[in-house]
């Protein structure tokens, strides 16, 4: 999805119907309690924060924590 | 007085005309003079009688992927011709588009698609060559897969993810052995045949890497891999890993002359000068020496150095440096003998590949033909 095309989701309103269906992870976006995984840089083991948690990996207790990647296909041209 | 057809020169003005004359600081005679008008009374049209006749060709090494062979008696204009459509115009399939799913690796998106493209692909020539046409891509705003068939579009996938060897020691310093799939080479793409590409591509014919171990990237524990890539046909002057070669190339046949004898330690030293097996070491025979003036009188026994194999000679002049050899030897190179050296990268074999830029030459002066007659009319 271009930039500009993106709305910020509001839990108000129906406007966002048409973007709900549009995001790959659409259905669980408006959850109140909207659970976010990242991925550990030390132990690369799945990560979920909550609110107020400290930042750290639950596992290893890294604080280097990585974004998942877009689950999105990503084309390249190979050149 | 109209021009006579003087006879064809001596075969010493001849070959005087054809060596370009390579002394310690210059080159000289650098350009061909066998076009018409060059000489007075001399007739130097083109034809292609006298063109065959003076023309051969010897072959050297032919190699699947290493090839090396003499054309002697032709232009360097043609000679070059035929080595830029070589790197240039010679169609070889390649991986054109890559679509990434995931790719936790460290090598980034781009730099992979990159890498994937510059791997050498082989499989079934018949299938490669005839089967497999153009791909045109789309235009913007059109379906981007509008153009893509089975008979221009190669799919190929790699999934890999790096795991843990269970059976590894726990001290094992390794990656390749405490790990699962450490490296990621080319023998892991997989080739996804699509419609009739299962009749081209079956069996040993499949699409696959020329070389196998090629690295494409390394992983680490629970790193993944996730891609598809779509393969084309292009040429090289568009990316050079279209070019169906790994190096083509042409040298001049190296010509040495040794105008006066260098005899005894001297030819030793003027062996050392050149490559090994450029010149080699004869005894003056009773034959030299009874020739009066020839340089040999009173050495009978001695050394001699003689020319054994020039092609073999990189030309370095290091021979023209040593002030006991200067006025002994003359160094040059042919003009018209080409010492092709063609390396494929194993889509072709090596000699076809001279064979198809010959195809391609004529191909193009065919379409040249009919634009000069479509301008006559």
């Amino acid at each position: 999805m271009p930039r500009e095309e993106y709305q910020v989701p509001t839990t108000s309103g129906g406007a966002s119907a048409g973007a709900m269906t549009r995001g790959a992870t659409g259905g669980e976006r408006h959850d109140s309690r909207a659970v976010m995984t990242y991925i550990c840089g030390d132990c690369g083991g799945n990560v979920t924060l909550s609110k107020d948690a400290l930042v750290a990996c639950p596992h290893c207790a890294g604080r280097v924590l990585y974004k998942e990647r877009t689950k999105r296909m990503v084309q390249f041209e190979a050149r | 007085m109209a021009p006579s057809r003087h006879a064809a020169p001596s075969a010493e003005e001849h070959l005087r005309r054809n060596t370009v004359g390579i002394n310690k600081e210059t080159v000289t005679n650098v350009s061909s003079t066998d076009f018409p008008g060059h000489f007075p009374g001399e007739d130097h049209a083109f034809s292609i009688e006298q063109f065959q006749s003076a023309f051969s060709i010897q072959f050297h090494r032919n190699e699947a992927n290493d090839a090396s062979f003499s054309l002697i008696g032709i232009d360097a204009s043609l000679a070059n011709a035929f080595r830029r459509i070589l790197i240039a115009e010679i169609p070889t399939l390649a991986i054109e588009d890559v679509f990434i799913e995931n790719n936790t690796s460290v090598i980034q998106d781009e730099v992979l698609a990159h890498r994937l493209g510059l791997i050498p692909f082989n499989g079934g020539r018949e299938g490669i060559h005839n089967f497999l046409k153009w791909y045109k891509k789309p235009e913007a705003g059109e379906d981007p897969y509008a153009n893509s068939f089975d008979w221009n579009t190669v799919r190929l996938e790699l999934n890999i993810t790096c795991t843990v060897n269970p059976d590894a020691a726990p001290t094992e310093n390794d990656p390749l052995k405490a790990y699962n799939h450490a490296h990621v080479y080319a023998r892991d793409i997989v080739f996804v045949p699509t419609g009739r590409q299962a009749e081209h591509f079956d069996g040993e014919n499949a699409i696959r890497p020329v070389n196998p171990d090629i690295l494409i990237a390394k992983l680490r524990p629970k790193q993944t891999i996730n891609l598809a890539m779509h393969m084309h046909k292009g040429i090289g002057a568009d990316h050079s890993k279209f070019s169906p070669v790994a190096t083509a190339s042409y040298r001049l046949l190296p010509l040495i002359h040794i105008t006066r004898p260098i005899l005894g330690a001297d030819a030793k030293k003027f062996q050392k000068c050149f490559p090994e097996g450029v010149i080699g070491l004869e005894t003056v025979t009773r034959e030299d020496v009874s020739k009066p003036g020839s340089g040999y009188e009173g050495h009978l026994g001695e050394l001699k150095a003689v020319v054994k194999d020039s092609m073999k000679d990189t030309v370095s002049r290091e021979a023209l440096r040593h002030a006991e050899f200067e006025g002994k030897v003359k160094l040059g190179r042919r003009r018209d003998h080409f010492i092709f050296s063609i390396e494929s990268t194993g889509q072709w074999d090596s000699d076809e590949l001279f064979l198809e830029s010959v195809k391609h030459l004529k191909l193009k002066c065919k379409k040249l033909e009919q634009q000069v007659i479509n301008m006559v009319q």
